[in-house]
C-alpha cells in the first residue's frame, strides 16, 4: 500500500521543498508564504504537527539551533520522496499537453 | 474577575471563552477545578483550544516555542488533562491549524481523549453497580407508605451521586460522538 503522506498534500509539500535549506519552524512558515505567493500561510498548530510528522517518518530532521528554535532540514529520504512526487506531477503536466502522449511524433 | 464552570465539551469551552474575551478581558489563568480567572484589556484577545497527549519536556519545549513565534501566549491549564489554552491578540491569523489534515488530526487527538476517558468511566462504573442495585438500604422495596417514601427520598440524593461516573460515560460518549462526526466530515468533502 501506499504511504499514509502520499501523495504529499500541500502543506506537506511546500515544507519538504522549503526546507531543502537549513530553517526553524518559523521561518518555514515564512519562506512558503513566499514561495508560494502569499496563498499558503500555515498556522502554528498545523506546522507543529507537520514537524513531527515528517521527522517521525523521518523525511526531515533536526540539524541543529539557533538559540531556543531548532533547525531542520530534509534528509535523503525525504529528498527521494520529492524526487518521487516530482516524476509523479510531471507526468500529470505532460497529460494536460496533448491528449494521446503516443501521438506526437 | 473569576467565574466558574465546569465543560464536557472542549469546543464548547473555547466558545465560551471567547465569548468573555469579547467582552474587554483577556484570560491570565485556569486552574484545573474549572476556576477561570480574567483581568480587564483595552486589546482585543482570541483563544484558541488545542489537545495533546502527554508531551515530554523536550517536546513541550517544542510545540511551545513554535506557537509562541506565531504570537500565542500559552496559558496553564491542568496538566491532568491534555487540553492546551492558547490566546493571543486579535488579527489576521486567528487559526491554529491551516489545513484539513491538521484539524482532522485535531478531531482523531479528542476522539481517543474522550473514547479513553469514557471506557474508563464505564468499567469504573460497571465496579460499582454490578454487586448491588442504585438503592442500597435493606429490604427498602418491601417497605411500605410512609416509611417507604421517608427512606427513598432519603436515599435518592446518594443514588444521583452513585450515578455520577455514568453520567460522565454519556457526556464523554457524546464529545466523542461529536468529534467523529466533525472528523469524518473533514475526510469526506
Amino acid at each position: 500500500m501506499k504511504h499514509k503522506l502520499l501523495p504529499l498534500s500541500e502543506t506537506m509539500h511546500y515544507i519538504l521543498l522549503a526546507l531543502r535549506e537549513p530553517l526553524h519552524g518559523y521561518a518555514v512558515m515564512q519562506k512558503i508564504e513566499k514561495i508560494s505567493n502569499g496563498t499558503v500561510i500555515l498556522a502554528a498548530g498545523t506546522l507543529y504537527g507537520a514537524i513531527e510528522n515528517l521527522s517521525k517518518h523521518g523525511w526531515i530532521e533536526p540539524v541543529g539551533e539557533s538559540g531556543r528554535r531548532k533547525v531542520y532540514m530534509i534528509t535523503a529520504e525525504g529528498s527521494a520522496i520529492l524526487k518521487m512526487e516530482q516524476n509523479r506531477l510531471l507526468h500529470i503536466l505532460s497529460l494536460y499537453e496533448g491528449s494521446e502522449s503516443n501521438e506526437e511524433i | 474577575m473569576k467565574k466558574f464552570k465546569i465543560f464536557f465539551d472542549i469546543e464548547k469551552e473555547e466558545q465560551w471563552l471567547n465569548e468573555q474575551l469579547q467582552k474587554g478581558y483577556r484570560c491570565t489563568n485556569i486552574s484545573g477545578l474549572g476556576i477561570y480567572t480574567f483581568e480587564k484589556t483595552d486589546k482585543r484577545y482570541v483563544m484558541r483550544l488545542d489537545y495533546q497527549d502527554y508531551l515530554s519536556k523536550k517536546k513541550f519545549k517544542d510545540y511551545k516555542g513554535i506557537y509562541e513565534d506565531f504570537g500565542w501566549i500559552y496559558i496553564n491549564g491542568s496538566w491532568l488533562v491534555g487540553i492546551r489554552y492558547w490566546q493571543k491578540e486579535d488579527d489576521d491569523q486567528n487559526e491554529i491549524f491551516s489545513d484539513r489534515q491538521s484539524k482532522g488530526n485535531y478531531y482523531k487527538r479528542l476522539m481517543g481523549y474522550s473514547s479513553g476517558l469514557g471506557l474508563l468511566l464505564l468499567s469504573f462504573s460497571y465496579m460499582l453497580y454490578k454487586d448491588s442495585g442504585l438503592y442500597l438500604t435493606e429490604g427498602l422495596w418491601s417497605m411500605k407508605g410512609a416509611l417507604f417514601w421517608k427512606a427513598f427520598l432519603f436515599e435518592t440524593p446518594f443514588v444521583l451521586l452513585r450515578l455520577l461516573p455514568a453520567l460522565m460515560v454519556v457526556f464523554f460518549g457524546s464529545s466523542f460522538y461529536k468529534a467523529y462526526r466533525k472528523y469524518s466530515m473533514l475526510k469526506e468533502e
